[in-house]
């Protein structure tokens, strides 16, 4: 019932391909004012230099030295002192830290929400300073679907509206777009609750909600910010389990920003951030976690 | 269950997008870009619609509360303009009667009370409305006889050219002509007493010796009136320029309020910008909502401005009168203008919270606080 194979990135970059003229880079459109660039200038604008022309990459986000200075005044603060993190494609990363220490910032770094200082952030092999705000957009339409501490669902409107909002941002509407509403619904477990508005049901369901509508565009990415924090034990485990499923089921990456130990048990990876610097990088398995119960 | 291919919105977007995607894409394969990420297009404008609608109906109080500020400056413009109306319309009348009235207190200080007396009318030239109420009003006095001479006048006594003075307590002239070819030296001479009453002072006539020769509207009555006309226009220019402070503290009162509910809504604003949202829909979307709650506050405000206005004149000079005598076809233009002039003023208003509603970044849907 899901296909995990294909997806409309892959169909847009084959086409790329086309428009290309073959693998190995990309030639510069004959006419345009750019015509002068040499090919290896080109090439170096890709990271990992694997041309463009191949199938997709083993990272689907790459930070490379990642500062932010916020000035106010006379005053500098560092945000981000030199993060360097590269995110494979389907893997469930969480990134913890103390507040202050930066967590959010990088957080909205690598979810193309705020630009870097100095250093690069590369999404799908695209430096995500060079995109004027059309394209960010549709980066943030279509790549990466995001899932908030607040849920941050639109009241007025119904579940399977909610839904439905990025895919009309996206061009899509009418009946074929709610049909695919109602099948992320059920994905969510949620289609007997499409027509309910989100001030009726209970905040774990309308997380899945929003997850459900963090769908909608069929991303690559699902960047999650603390995502359980306002939910209770079951139904933060719940979620939790949702986006476990959707990395082996739909082979989305989800990205986490999390101060919950629940989630570590599901992660793949784990990234501590700490004084605005990578402290700490571990896979789940190496570590040792303990969930204090009741009973 | 993915989506084999994407079907844009159908509509002139699509081709603006296309061209806009095109343009797009050989610039980034010209900055050395794989042409993996595509370019948003603009929703249509309904779908801004809809979302402004929707936005409107979440916050109805809030709402409401601009919707009345700009009712009541609508209200207050259109109050004082239909009060304009009503004054033009019944104040010809009032002023009708008050000039009749000073004509006939002339007319009585000159020869006592009118009853039963024999008074002569010549018409020279055409009538004013004044001096028409004028006859009218000493018709009703029940003078023992009202001849009038002019062309084209009826329905007063007649008698032949000769008798026309006899007995006449005195002899008025009415009509704008500048001359008057009344033999008046020949007819004085029947008068009970030789009095000349005219409505206009420089008019060549030819008058007896022994005519005593008086007029309806003195030096002092053209100097009041000309007072009058200038009063009227300060009265004009002050009412301008209260009008105008009224509705610039309603564009501040609404802009203030928009503010304020732009700097309230981050975390919406940021978590479309997040869905995809582009700046320029965003500001689309907050000047739409501006532009329907400008509209919806206009129509009220204008209608309860005008009817009020109506209703109170009405109760001090009577409903007929002020109903009959309003130029209805001026009023209806007057207040389509008061609804446009109160929709394009929340539009003013809205210009610079929709732009600060633009400029929010989707990382503002990740904050606790404004």
């Amino acid at each position: 019932m899901l296909d995990k194979t294909a997806n409309p990135g892959q169909l847009l970059r084959s086409g790329a391909e086309a428009v290309a003229g073959g693998s190995g880079g990309c030639r510069a459109a004959s006419g345009s004012p750019h015509a002068g660039v040499s090919p290896d200038a080109l090439i170096t604008a890709f990271i990992g230099a694997a041309g463009a022309g191949d199938t997709r990459s083993e990272f689907v986000i790459r930070a490379v030295d990642v500062r932010k200075v916020y000035r106010m005044g006379d005053v500098e603060t560092h945000a981000l002192r030199g993060i360097s993190l590269d995110i494979r494609r389907g893997e469930y990363l969480s990134i913890m830290g103390p507040s202050g220490s930066g967590k959010t910032t990088f957080f909205n770094m690598i979810g193309g929400l705020d630009k870097p200082t100095s250093g690069k952030v590369y999404i799908d092999q695209v430096d995500i300073a060079q995109l004027d705000p059309y394209e960010l957009a549709w980066l943030r339409c279509r790549k990466v679907g995001y899932v908030f501490q607040t849920f941050n669902l639109i009241q007025v409107m119904s579940c399977i509206e909610n839904v439905m909002l990025p895919m009309a941002f996206a061009g899509r509407s009418g009946e074929e777009a709610r049909e695919r509403a109602m099948q992320i619904l059920e994905l969510v477990g949620l289609a007997d609750r499409a027509l309910h508005k989100p001030a009726e049901m209970s905040g774990g369901q309308q997380q899945r909600v929003a997850v459900a509508r963090a769908l909608a565009n069929n991303p690559d990415i699902l960047l999650a910010d603390e995502p359980t924090a306002n939910l209770d034990l079951r139904t933060g485990e719940e979620i939790i389990a949702l986006f476990s499923r959707l990395r082996d089921e739909m082979g989305v990456t989800i990205i986490s920003a999390t101060h919950d130990l629940k989630m570590l048990k599901a992660s793949d990876r784990i990234a501590w951030i700490d004084d605005g610097r990578l402290s700490r990088v571990s896979a789940a398995a190496e570590l040792e976690i303990a969930v204090e119960e009741v009973h | 269950m993915r989506i084999e291919k994407d079907k844009q919105e159908p509509g002139q977007n699509r081709i603006a997008a296309q061209a806009v995607g095109q343009a797009a894409a050989q610039n980034a394969v010209a900055r050395g870009k794989p042409r993996t990420i595509g370019v948003q297009p603009l929703p249509p404008f309904r779908r801004a619609f809809h979302i402004a609608v929707q936005g409107i109906r979440i916050r109805l109080g809030r709402s409401l509360v601009t919707l009345s500020g700009v009712a009541l400056g609508t209200a207050f413009l259109m109050s004082t303009v239909t009060a304009q109306f009503v004054d033009r319309a019944v104040g010809r009348e009032r002023e009708l009667r008050r000039q009749v009235d000073s004509m006939v207190n002339v007319l009585r200080g000159q020869i006592g009370t009118v009853e039963n007396k024999v008074l002569t009318v010549f018409v020279c030239g055409a009538l004013s409305p004044e001096e028409t109420a004028f006859l009218e009003r000493i018709r009703s006095l029940r003078p023992a006889a009202l001849r009038v001479m002019g062309a084209g006048i009826t329905g007063f006594d007649s008698v032949s050219a000769p008798e026309l003075a006899r007995d006449a307590a005195a002899v008025l002239l009415l009509g704008d002509a500048s001359s008057c070819p009344v033999p008046l030296a020949t007819l004085t001479g029947d008068m009970l007493t030789p009095l000349v009453i005219d409505s206009r002072p420089d008019r060549e006539v030819q008058y007896g010796p022994t005519v005593r020769r008086e007029v309806f509207f003195g030096p002092q009555s053209e100097d009041r009136r000309l007072r009058e006309t200038q009063r009227a226009v300060q009265e004009r220019y002050r009412l301008v320029w209260i009008i105008a402070i009224s509705l610039a503290v309603t564009v501040i009162g609404v802009a203030n309020a928009l503010l304020m509910s732009v700097t309230e809504r981050f975390r919406e604003i940021g978590t479309m910008k997040c869905l995809g949202a582009l700046s320029v829909f965003i500001r689309r979307l907050f000047l739409i909502e501006s532009a329907l709650i400008g509209l919806a506050g206009s129509v009220v405000g204008v209608l309860t401005g005008t009817l009020l206005t109506l209703m109170a004149y009405a109760s001090a000079y009577g409903v007929g009168l002020v109903f009959g005598a309003v130029e209805r076809g001026g009023l209806l233009l007057a207040s389509m203008l008061g609804i446009l002039i109160g929709t394009v003023l929340a539009i003013v208003a809205a210009l610079y919270p929709a732009r600060v509603a633009a400029r929010m970044v989707p990382a503002a849907a990740l904050r606790s606080t404004v």
